[in-house]
């Protein structure tokens, strides 16, 4: 069965046409909240959707504003003490940009677009909880407001230089605002999964479901597999900072407690964040070619494959010693296993070129350059895991950790901003086009320089450094890193600019409609 | 009569109360110890009878909550309330208790480092919302109209929510007043009492003269009045109370005791 056969598959190409009208929120139906009202009361899962979309790109800015401060600090412009004013606080900077990337922007970028396309693909009117998808925005974003308040307040996931009383109940709130934000983000991927699992419209099996869909409860099950490890390190921490120290794990004055939580941006773990990316891409070339996969099935397989190689709870080294877990057979074969979803999707979306429409404009539309960049990108970061794994390239504690992550990172904003294309009418409005391609070729040459110079500097550097703080006095490839990283935060901008358009574009329509409707009413009265 | 869900929870509190008595019995429990909840004997291990007994009561309530809404299924509850017409598939109305739920989180986590007032106000947020919200999910579903789910919804909370809202409310006012008056001066305390009472004297009068009126001008002036408040004695909270000099004036001739009385400046 294909899903051109699937009822569904209608529907959604119904559902997502752009130039076709959004289908009717059922909020529209109740006479939703309007105005200041709206985010705070809402029970469309677009709409909150569309807020975490926005604000995650808001927030994005931020964290690439960060690093583009951290690169600059590894340059012989600025040493990393002037710039931020000590050791803690660029250790502070460090860790902030990377939990901040992965729980405040890309998480939440593609859990937005999740509760926004996700109840159309599958023919549901809504999500199958809207107030805990709006309690999830809400969660989600108080625990950022703390986590990130409490970083610049000088707390943080540890120190390097000793901290002061004050500084430690920072920590404690650094600590309770991530676990916050990963309660949130919990809530919302139960929301997604509980949409595809429950609430498919008669006929559609799980065999029919959309790419995207299913690479959602995928990616569902896999944060519901991992983030609560998480939660327990986060516990246990809290607990060894407020308590006796009794288990010693957590103290204030070293790097530890950032250690127990580092597995969530290295592989396997940071490819929880990717797996969207997988279903963006076959929805949105197969939709930019008009076509559909003779093998549907094959797509679920390699989307939920790669679910299985993210999967990253087991993978935390801090309590035992990394050699007898990183050298392991499995972490190994995982990373080096990572590469074949990546491969097989390329193969699929060639498949899927090859069965559609090659006109011009198809192939060089928003969604197939994004889609294209965003499985460059991963497909990049999956080898750089591969050869991350194998033991005579002596790779793993270099910085080609963060070439991995960089990789994933901008594939999953790459991918944001692709879907956005897609699928304009049901999230924020018609996007401009020429700022969508300009944030996907600056987000994709950015996120490309930041994972060759990391890798290249992951060969060269003798003495491995957490931090990277200087790469062995390598003064070119500190310059790719600062222009990769100027050039991230310039995608994140353009990115922004092109939601801020297709919001006000979409303002503009409702208007317009609204006016439309009020000028039938008054000729209609006028009549009778 | 007994939904599925009721008869899953209730089958699993037998599961656990039977685990329970097992576990308290094989681990050094004696005499009616795990029967009575240790009341006549021992228990054995209290860790796990503890857990277990607990997961038996959670079990216990949640089929009890199950029972008495129906499984939240609209079909059953309009059969109970011979209703003709149900609509399953119904949108979900608007609703302002998940914010109040994220801050109630927000607040408990900050108040766990800061301070634990601000702790139990955020689990306090939290144990509302979760009853407002609850509340609010059974009654979206209870039957096909909304005009009557919102009736019955409101025929339950009501009698809850208008005590609890207007203690509530005398409290703060009577809190964010007394602040106030303990802030300014003695004879300032007197003309701002004297001017705030002749304001509500005045709006009652307005509103029970012009009822149309009187609304209009409740809507706008009451969250103003109330918010300049909250303000005025919060800043009054911060800034303190007024100096108080202590007079000692020894006339309790019977006891021979002095009596002390203050005069604020």
């Amino acid at each position: 069965m294909t899903l051109t056969e699937s009822p569904v598959a209608e529907s959604e190409a119904a559902a997502d046409a752009d130039g076709a009208a959004a289908p009717a929120s059922p909020a529209e139906t109740l006479g939703a909240p309007r105005g200041l009202a709206q985010p705070f009361m809402t029970s469309d899962a677009a709409q909150v959707g569309r807020l975490f979309v926005v604000t995650s790109l808001l927030l994005g800015l931020g964290a690439a504003a960060i690093g583009v401060l951290l690169s600059l600090g590894r340059t012989d412009a600025v040493a990393p003490d002037d710039l931020f004013g000590g050791l803690n606080a660029y250790f502070r900077m460090w860790t902030l940009y990377r939990a901040s990337l992965v729980l405040l922007v890309v998480l939440p970028l593609l859990l937005g677009l999740a509760l926004a396309v996700v109840p159309a693909q599958v023919g549901a009117g809504n999500v199958a909880f809207p107030r805990a998808a709006l309690a999830s925005f809400w969660s989600w974003l108080i625990g950022a407001v703390i986590m990130v308040a409490s970083v610049l307040a000088g707390g943080g996931w540890g120190a390097l230089d000793g901290v002061t009383g004050n500084e430690s109940d920072a920590m404690a709130l650094t600590l309770l605002g991530t676990g916050l934000v990963i309660v949130a983000l919990l809530l919302g991927a139960i929301v997604v999964a509980t949409t595809v699992i429950s609430l498919r419209q008669t006929g559609m099996s799980l065999l029919d479901v959309p790419p995207f869909s299913w690479s959602m409860l995928v990616t569902a099950v896999v944060w519901l597999f991992s983030l609560p490890v998480a939660i327990a390190n986060i516990i246990v921490i809290y607990a060894d900072l407020r308590g006796r120290q009794a288990i010693a794990f957590g103290r204030p004055e070293s790097p530890d407690i950032w250690l127990q939580l580092d597995w969530l941006v290295e592989q396997p773990a940071v490819y929880a964040m990717a797996v969207p990316v997988l279903g963006i891409v076959f929805s949105a070339v197969g939709k930019a070619v008009d076509a559909r996969s003779s093998r549907p099935e094959a797509i679920l397989v390699v989307v939920g494959l790669f679910g299985l190689l993210a999967m990253g709870g087991w993978s935390q080294d801090y309590f035992t010693a990394p050699q007898d877990l990183r050298d392991g057979l499995v972490y190994v074969a995982f990373g080096l296993a990572a590469v074949v979803p990546v491969v097989a999707t390329a193969g699929g979306v060639g498949e899927l070129v090859m069965r559609g429409s090659k006109t011009r404009d198809r192939l060089l539309s928003t969604p197939m350059l994004g889609a294209g960049a965003a499985l460059k990108l991963l497909g990049a970061a999956a080898l750089v895991g591969a050869l991350r794994v194998i033991e005579p390239l002596d790779l793993l504690e270099t910085s080609a950790t963060w070439a991995v992550f960089h990789g994933v990172v901008a594939a999953g904003l790459i991918a944001g901003v692709a879907a956005l294309a897609t699928w304009s009418q049901l999230l924020l409005g018609p996007i401009q086009q020429r700022l969508a391609v300009g944030a996907i070729m600056l987000l994709g040459v950015g996120g490309g320089l930041l994972v060759l110079a990391d890798l290249i500097s992951g060969f060269i550097a003798d003495d491995p450094d957490l931090m990277a703080l200087a790469l062995d006095g390598n003064a070119a490839l500190n310059g790719v890193v600062l222009i990769g990283s100027l050039l991230l935060a310039a995608g994140l901008a353009a990115a922004l600019f092109a939601a801020a358009s297709a919001l006000r574009a979409r303002a503009a329509r409702e208007r317009s409609e609204l006016e439309r409707e009020s000028g039938a009413r008054a000729a209609g009265s006028e009549a009778a | 009569m007994f939904t599925t869900g009721f008869k899953f929870f209730f089958g699993l509190f037998g599961a656990f109360t039977a685990a329970a008595l097992v576990y308290g019995y094989t681990t050094g429990g004696n005499h009616v110890g795990p029967i009575s909840l240790g009341w006549k004997g021992g228990v054995g291990d209290h860790i796990g009878y503890g857990v277990l007994v607990g997961l038996a009561f959670v079990s216990l309530l949640v089929s009890l909550v199950l029972v008495s809404f129906r499984d939240a299924d609209a079909s059953a509850q309009a059969r109970l309330q011979n209703l003709a017409e149900v609509l399953t598939d119904q949108p979900v109305a608007a609703s302002f208790w998940p914010v109040v739920a994220a801050f109630g989180m927000g607040a408990a986590a900050v108040g766990l480092v800061l301070h634990p007032m601000v702790f139990v106000l955020g689990l306090a947020l939290i144990f509302l919302s979760l009853i407002e919200w609850t509340m609010d999910a059974w009654s979206d579903r209870a039957t096909g109209d909304r005009a009557i789910n919102r009736e019955l919804r409101n025929r339950i909370m009501a009698p809850i929510e208008i005590p609890v809202v207007g203690t509530l409310g005398v409290a703060v006012v009577v809190l964010a007043a007394s602040r106030i008056l303990l802030n300014v001066s003695k004879l300032e305390a007197v003309w701002v009492a004297g001017v705030v009472s002749a304001l509500i004297l005045g709006g009652a009068w307005v509103y029970a003269s012009r009822p149309g009126l009187g609304r209009r001008l409740v809507r706008i002036l009451g969250p103003v009045a109330a918010l300049l408040l909250v303000v005025g004695g919060v800043l009054a909270a911060v800034a303190g109370e007024r100096e108080f000099v202590h007079h000692e004036v020894d006339t309790h001739e019977e006891s021979g005791e002095p009596a002390v009385t203050e005069e604020g400046h």
